[in-house]
C-alpha cells in the first residue's frame, strides 16, 4: 500500500511538472505574442506607414518593458519540446540571462524616456525603441530555432 | 582461365584509370579571369555581405568588426559527419594570404583546392559556381585587405565513405552546374534577373530552402520549396510564392524581412536566418528588392 501510494505520488509530482512545463510554455508565448504585436504598431508608425500617436507609441514601449522583465521566469530547464525554444536556453544559461538583461536595459531606458505622455515626436520615439527592436533579432539568433 | 584473369586484371585497370579520371578535379582554364578589371576591394565588399561568408567563417557568435577575422571554427553538423569551416583570412600559411586570385576562383566557382583536391560542398561552390568571375576578383580583393588570423582550424570529421574526398568528383559529375536553376525569359525585368543573380549565386538561398535528394544534392525540381534542417531541428521554410510559402508576403514585406528580420506578423527571425539577415541588412535597399522580386516571380511550390 504504501509503495502504491508512494508511487501514485510520483506520479502525481510528475504530472504536476509536465502541467507546470505546459503552464510556462503558454506564459512565455503569451508575452512573445504581446512583444510581436508592440512591434506591429512600432514598425509601422517607424516607417511612416501608421500616423504616429505618443499615447501608442508609449503603449508599445511599457509591453516591451514588461516582456523584458518578466519572459525569462517561463523557461523551465526541460521545457523546450516541440517548441522553438533553442536547447542553447539551457546550455548557455548564463548567456540567456544576460540577452535578456540586455532587452530590459533597453526597454527600461525607452520607458523611462516615453516618461507620462509618450515620446513627443516619432524622432524621440525612433531613439528610444530603436535599442529595444534590436534585442528581438540578437536574441533569437542563439536561443530560438529559427 | 589465365585468359580470363588477364582481361578481367585489364578491365579493373581500366575501370579504376576510368574513376580516377572521372574524379579529378576540373579547375578553371589558366585564362578563366583575363580581360577582367582589377580586384575592387569596395565593390568585393558588398559581394561578402551577399555570400555571407562571415556567418561561418568568422568565429561562432562574433559581432561587430570581429565577423571580419576569418579564422574559421564553425562546426557544421550533418549525416555525413561535422564539417569545419576553415581559415580564409589573409594568414600566409594558415589562411589563404598565398593563393593567386585563380586558386581563389577555382574555389569558390570550382570547389577545387589549389592542390587539386576537391573541397566538400558543405562549402557552398555549388551556388558560387553562378557568380561573375568579377565578383569573385573583387570579392578577394576585399578578403585581402582583413586581418590576418593565426591558427589552422581541425579538420573535417566525416565517416566512410565521405570521408574520402575523391569521390566528390563522382557527386559533382551527378551535380555541379553553373548554369541558372530557374529559367526566366531573356527579357525579364533586369530587377528579376539581378535577384536571380544574388539568390542562386552569392545569397546561396537554395543550400538550405531547397530539398537534398539521397545524393546529398539538391532536387531542383523543389527549388526553394523547404527542407528538413540540415543539424535536425525543426524544417527550413519554403520561400517560394505559394500558400505553404511566402505567397501573402508583398516584395516591400519581403525586403523589409530582409533588412530587419520582422516577417510581416512581426515575428523576428531566429536562428541561422538572424544570421543571414545581419548579412543581407548590408546590402543595399535595390539589392534586397531585387531578391524579394526574384521570389515572387519563381514557380510557386507546395
Amino acid at each position: 500500500m504504501k509503495k502504491l501510494l508512494a508511487s501514485a505520488f510520483a506520479l502525481m509530482l510528475v504530472g504536476g511538472t509536465a502541467a507546470a512545463q505546459e503552464d510556462s510554455v503558454k506564459a512565455r508565448q503569451a508575452l512573445m505574442g504581446a512583444a510581436a504585436s508592440a512591434a506591429g504598431i512600432a514598425i509601422p508608425m517607424l516607417k511612416g506607414e501608421m500616423e504616429y500617436h505618443p499615447a501608442v507609441a508609449k503603449a508599445a514601449i511599457a509591453t516591451f518593458y514588461g516582456v523584458s522583465v518578466s519572459a525569462h521566469a517561463f523557461f523551465p530547464e526541460g521545457s523546450g519540446a516541440n517548441t522553438k525554444a533553442a536547447p542553447k536556453i539551457w546550455e548557455d544559461a548564463e548567456g540567456f540571462k544576460a540577452a535578456f538583461a540586455k532587452f530590459e536595459a533597453a526597454a527600461e531606458a525607452a520607458d523611462k524616456a516615453a516618461g507620462r505622455e509618450g515620446p513627443a515626436d516619432l524622432k524621440a520615439f525612433q531613439q528610444a525603441v530603436g535599442p529595444v527592436l534590436q534585442n528581438c533579432g540578437s536574441c533569437h539568433e542563439n536561443f530560438r530555432l529559427e | 582461365m589465365r585468359r580470363i584473369l588477364y582481361a578481367g586484371a585489364a578491365l579493373a585497370v581500366v575501370a579504376g584509370a576510368a574513376g580516377w579520371l572521372l574524379t579529378a578535379a576540373s579547375p578553371l582554364g589558366a585564362s578563366a579571369l583575363s580581360g577582367l578589371q582589377p580586384g575592387d576591394a569596395a565593390r568585393g565588399e558588398s559581394v561578402f555581405w551577399a555570400g555571407g561568408c562571415t556567418s561561418c567563417h568568422a568565429k561562432p557568435g562574433t559581432e561587430g568588426d570581429a565577423q571580419l577575422e576569418l579564422g574559421g571554427g564553425l562546426e557544421l553538423r550533418s549525416d555525413f559527419g561535422t564539417f569545419v569551416a576553415p581559415n580564409i583570412s589573409p594568414h600566409p600559411t594558415d589562411g589563404i594570404g598565398s593563393w593567386s586570385e585563380l586558386n581563389f576562383a577555382n574555389a569558390m566557382m570550382r570547389g577545387v583546392a589549389p592542390d587539386g583536391s576537391h573541397y566538400y560542398p558543405a562549402f557552398p561552390y555549388t551556388s558560387y559556381a553562378r557568380m561573375s568571375e568579377q565578383d569573385v576578383v573583387d570579392l578577394f580583393a576585399f578578403i585581402k585587405t582583413l586581418p590576418s588570423v593565426e591558427g589552422k582550424t581541425k579538420g573535417h570529421d566525416l565517416s566512410f565513405p565521405f570521408s574520402v574526398s575523391r569521390g566528390i568528383g563522382l557527386w559533382k559529375l551527378r551535380y555541379f552546374s553553373s548554369d541558372p536553376v530557374v529559367e526566366l525569359p531573356k527579357d525579364a525585368d533586369p530587377k528579376v534577373l539581378r535577384g536571380q543573380y544574388l539568390v542562386e549565386g552569392p545569397g546561396h538561398c537554395g543550400e538550405c530552402h531547397t530539398p537534398r535528394d539521397f545524393g546529398g544534392g539538391h532536387d531542383l525540381s523543389q527549388w526553394l520549396a523547404g527542407a528538413p534542417s540540415m543539424e535536425g531541428n525543426g524544417r527550413i521554410p519554403n520561400i517560394t510564392p505559394s500558400k505553404d510559402g511566402i505567397g501573402d508576403w508583398s516584395e516591400s514585406d519581403i525586403a523589409y524581412y530582409l533588412e530587419s528580420g520582422f516577417t510581416p506578423e512581426f515575428d523576428s527571425a531566429g536562428g541561422e536566418m538572424a544570421k543571414v539577415v545581419r548579412n543581407m541588412a548590408k546590402l543595399t535597399p535595390e539589392d534586397r528588392e531585387a531578391i524579394a522580386a526574384y521570389l515572387k516571380a519563381i514557380p510557386a511550390k507546395p
